[in-house]
């Protein structure tokens, strides 16, 4: 399973600083430091990022890929920030991936980005207003990406289903759903499509001491019914995802399996 | 083709609390089915309905609700035997709207007194309210727990930010106390678990998932008050197995369908009866949701409302 | 069992020749499940899956359309026993009894009342849906009478004959060719004839039993007869039987697919007193009444329960949302603050509320957001810098104020600085995260400046 790692995200206030100091030292030690812990990509979230986007996805990008060998996930809803980014995206270490589109009118232009740059793109089932209320409405909301990801030319291989995970502590009865829905997901096409999730969003508001225990335990469950990706702290999940592969006979076992 | 009636039977049970004293006493809850639900289960209580009066004249209450107790409302205790004695009224809700530091910030020895005094003029059970403001009424309602002590009253509400004194000053007296929270099924669970592990008795608690009035937000109390009670009974939650409060006037009465004129909006008809009615629905939908007191202020209104519940027992 | 999306895909032809107006067969097949497309859409679908479709696709609870045109009503096709499982999906109608032993005035005055029952609520028309005309009188004469009044003066509005006699039935039905009426009184003695009349005129049959196993037995027997569109009533009258009758079809219905009961319910409300109606209306609000019959629509009580009808059937993951504009708390100066959220209405109810307890005249400006939070909406990119700048210029609230400062919600503190570039000459001011600390916040500001 990829694990994106989350941690470069304008929501933390250390990284906000640094990006609005342009100080690279703050982003590349979080950056490897993920790296290092088992993230295969880094997403790069700049928020809506109105003024100054471009420059400042471009800064994120080159920033985070001189120091580490890995993929970015293109976080924000500014499409021009977005192009700005694929455009310095190192390839050498992987295709990057846009976070995101959805079922949303506004957000359809990101599919002519990922068409025309060959990247990869998050699809969000959510359409404009309300949120998909169980698993059956997120498949039918995915089926209708699908079918856009085609027109403008994506191949859906390219395309990761993302269930939209919501909050336990608000949205209790959304945990299994979305355990459901990945599931379905799969079952929307052959080969089976890819899907990710926001995982942290699972704890979003509860307490600090219950937030690892929350997103393991949700990430195993989410790992037996086939995810391709999480959007995760590294260093909180590792260990889960490498004991859920030998539990699932993914990896072959050894005593030092933890360590490889 | 014969119709086989698909019954649901469930695990848990709302807790039966009782206040006041004989001869005057009241029990409400107790069911062990959803509401009014009498076909698959037991529901041994009706519905109490609480008469509000406050420690000040309700000066801030719309014309048509202010108008039936025009000649009580300068002082609480003729207003509480007006609702025992004239409404007859079950039991009484005394909010001490007037201790609130933007109001009169009446004092804690005020509010003992006017307590005292409600107390010792009517037999009929007494839910004493603080207004709401978190930190003075920590202060309020310790000081008038002392006072009504062993009279069986419910003191409110208690909040995440004002359990702990609240809840021990209850503990100390004897009383039966309500916890609100703001909408939140799982916020309200989470501060009933933090009062009982205080030492406070669950049974002698009243949860107030906070209300809505009708069009500003019935909709999510209605659906939080099913869940709560869901859990009560199918998940057998013992958090979730206090009555539910909804107190209904003070929000019905302070928006624009209970007070504009029928001069300005014509299409909605007289002020007097849409306010009537716009609590009479409110609290009919809430008791259909899992409400077991309501606290209500038209009498009108809970005439109503009485009436629609003998039709439902 | 309700068969998946990707169940009915792989019964369709996988052509994705978009004759059915959706974009790929999966797509369609995932609306089908939804039960938000029909099959006939498809026109290359095979017998075989037609038949193994049909059978799967049929809703738990039947639609039932009552009336034709603008004013048309359609009900029933509920998926839930509660509405935080789901929705509920189609609002109950309300209908106005009128009794054919009324005088004629009396009779032109209730028409009336219903063609100018229209109200506008938060953006939507609501009304009195249906005259439900009553045949109190026994005589199918004047029951006749009485439903060409109705079809002249009210010719839009859909009706309701309530009636046990298949003549009255026949003779005023025909008043109502391809208005889809409802003809309401089958029962065990007359379900032949009225199964047939129903058939020949295109009309939905009311069933009126005495218990639910008579009205199981009925169903069933006037579906033999060829009458797929019914409307069901068990005899409830007192709140209790009508508590328990809608509950116990509305589960049975839904979790055990029992179909003999899988329509619309019917709910005769009338009360002599007009608020009791109201409330026993309520009452098959909330639960599961699909058609209410009132004796009596004072304007006083449609808008008490057109609200009611909206709050229940808001679907819970579609925020509600309120209006965009400057929303006046007490009765603000020129120099009363002016605070700033989004238009979700439980961000709305529970702001203002916390405004008015400050006892401070304020401005709020509630700007449309989809109903979206302040964080959620601000990470979604709508509440945003350049959106908020350009809602404060167009809002006209520069005309009512003399000040320049703009309050915003303390989740999106990040966004002062833009938001300060973007309105020339504006200051702005963070507020509290949670709002409960706004009294205390704009106390606070008028003691700083006094």
């Amino acid at each position: 399973m990829l694990i994106i790692g989350e941690k470069l995200s304008i929501i933390a206030k250390r990284v906000r600083e640094a990006m609005m100091k342009k100080d690279k030292g703050p982003i590349q030690e979080i950056a490897i430091s993920q790296w290092k812990a088992g993230a295969g990509m880094i997403d790069a979230n700049i928020g809506p990022a109105e003024d100054g986007g471009e420059e400042l996805m471009q800064w994120m990008v080159t920033t985070i890929q001189e120091v580490v060998p890995l993929p970015i996930c293109l976080d924000t809803t500014n499409y021009k920030a977005i192009e700005a980014g694929i455009k310095v995206h190192n390839n050498q270490w992987g295709r990057a991936l846009i976070n995101s589109t959805s079922n949303d009118p506004e957000r359809f232009p990101i599919l002519e980005l990922a068409a025309k740059y060959n990247v990869q793109v998050i699809g969000l089932t959510v359409g404009k207003g309300g949120l998909p209320a169980d698993a059956e409405e997120r498949a039918a909301i995915a089926a209708e990406i699908m079918a856009r990801a085609m027109e403008y030319g994506v191949p859906i291989e390219d395309l990761y289903l993302d269930p939209l995970v919501l909050q336990i502590a608000t949205s209790q009865d959304h945990a299994l759903k979305v355990i459901k829905t990945i599931r379905m997901f799969q079952e929307l096409n052959d080969p089976p499509m890819k899907t990710v999730v926001g995982l942290s969003n699972i704890s979003n508001g509860c307490p600090k001491h219950l937030r690892p225990i929350l997103n393991n335990y949700f990430l195993s469950l989410l790992i037996y019914e086939g995810l391709t990706a999480a959007i995760a702290d590294p260093h909180d999940v590792i260990t889960t995802v490498k004991t859920i592969d030998i539990i699932l006979g993914r990896t072959l076992y050894a005593h030092s399996y933890l360590e490889m | 083709m014969a119709f086989v009636p698909p019954k649901e039977t469930y695990s848990g049970k709302v807790y039966a609390v009782n206040i006041g004293t004989a001869p005057c006493e009241v029990t409400f809850g107790g069911e062990n089915v959803l509401p009014f639900h009498a076909f698959e289960g037991t529901t041994p209580n009706r519905p109490l309905i609480a008469y509000e009066v406050q420690d000040i004249p309700p000066t801030d209450w719309p014309e048509s609700v202010q108008k039936p107790y025009r000649d009580v409302s300068n002082d609480p205790v003729s207003w509480a035997k007006f609702c025992q004695d004239t409404l007859k009224a079950k039991a009484i809700a005394l909010r001490l709207i007037g201790t609130h530091p933007d109001r009169e910030n009446r004092s804690p020895e005020d509010a003992v007194k006017t307590v005292k005094d409600v107390l010792s003029a009517i037999n009929v059970p007494l839910i004493i309210l603080g207004s709401n403001h978190a930190e003075k009424d920590a202060s309020i309602l310790v000081a008038v727990a002392d006072a009504a002590k062993d009279k069986n009253c419910i003191i409110g509400k208690a909040q995440e930010a004002n359990y702990k004194t609240i809840a021990a000053a209850a503990m100390a007296n004897n009383l039966k106390m309500i916890a609100l929270s703001e909408l939140d099924i799982n916020l309200s669970k989470q501060l009933n678990i933090l009062i009982t592990q205080m030492g406070f008795d669950k049974e002698r608690l009243i949860t107030d998932p906070m209300c809505s009035a009708l069009g500003y937000g019935l909709e999510y109390t209605y659906s939080v008050m099913e869940r709560i009670r869901l859990a009560a009974l199918a998940q057998n939650d013992a958090t979730m197995q206090p009555p539910m409060l909804g107190d209904v006037g003070m929000y019905v009465w302070k928006i624009k369908e209970t007070q504009a004129s029928e001069e300005d909006v014509p299409q909605w008809g007289s002020v007097e009866e849409r306010g009537i009615t716009w609590e009479a629905v409110t609290a009919t939908a809430l008791l259909i949701a899992g409400t077991e007191l309501l606290i209500m202020r038209h009498p009108k209104a809970v005439e109503a409302v009485e009436k629609v519940i003998e039709e439902l027992i | 069992m309700a068969l998946t999306g990707v169940d009915i895909f792989k019964l369709l032809p996988k052509t994705n020749c978009k004759k059915c107006g959706f974009p790929t067969c999966l797509a369609f097949a995932m609306k089908l499940a939804q039960r938000q497309a029909s099959l006939d859409l498809c026109p290359d679908v095979s017998e075989e899956a037609k038949q193994k479709l049909g059978e799967a696709s049929a809703p738990p609870v039947m639609p039932i359309t009552l009336g034709a045109g603008d004013k048309a009503v359609k009900t029933g096709e509920e998926t839930v026993i509660f509405r935080h499982d789901k929705r509920f999906v189609n609002p109950c109608a309300f209908a106005l009894e009128m009794k054919d032993t009324l005088s004629e005035a009396e009779i032109n005055k209730k028409i009336e009342d219903v063609l100018n029952s229209e109200i506008d609520r938060v953006g939507q028309k609501l009304r009195i849906n249906a005259i439900a005309l009553v045949n109190d009188s026994n005589d199918a004469g004047k029951f006749e009478v009485v439903a060409k009044i109705i079809a002249t003066k009210a010719s839009a509005v859909p009706v309701i004959l309530c009636t046990s006699n298949p003549q009255a039935a026949e003779a005023s039905v025909k008043l109502f060719a391809d208005k889809k009426p409802i003809i309401y009184g089958a029962n065990p003695e007359n379900a032949e004839a009225m199964a047939n009349i129903a058939k020949t005129y295109k009309a939905t049959l009311g069933i009126s039993a005495k218990g639910l196993d008579e009205l199981s037995d009925l169903t069933e027997k006037i579906k033999a007869l060829g009458v797929a569109d019914m409307v069901i009533d068990s005899g409830a009258r007192k709140a209790k039987e009508i508590l328990e009758h809608n509950t116990l079809i509305r589960r049975a219905a839904i979790k055990k697919n029992f179909k003999p009961v899988g329509y619309p319910v019917i709910t005769f409300a009338q009360r002599e007193d007009s608020l009791l109606d109201a409330l026993v209306a309520t009452i098959g609000v909330a639960k599961y009444s699909s058609i209410i019959v009132l004796s009596s629509i004072e304007k006083w009580k449609n808008v008490a329960l057109f609200t009611l009808r909206q709050n229940i059937y808001t679907d819970p993951q579609v925020p509600m949302q309120v209006e965009q504009k400057i929303y006046k708390i007490g009765e603000p100066a020129p120099d009363s603050p002016l605070l700033i959220t989004t238009n979700f209405s439980l961000t709305y109810f529970i702001v203002s509320g916390e405004v008015e307890n400050s006892r401070m005249p304020s401005y709020l400006a509630v700007m449309d957001c989809e109903g979206l939070s302040v964080l959620t909406a601000w990470a979604a990119g709508k509440f945003t810098a350049a959106k908020i700048a350009q809602f404060i210029k167009e809002s006209g609230v520069e005309n009512n104020i003399k000040h320049r400062e703009l309050i915003i919600p303390g989740y999106v503190a990040i966004l002062s600085g833009a938001i300060e570039d973007k309105l020339e000459g504006w200051k702005i001011t963070v507020g509290p995260r949670e709002a409960n600390g706004i009294p205390a916040f704009l106390k606070s500001k008028l003691a700083a400046k006094t």
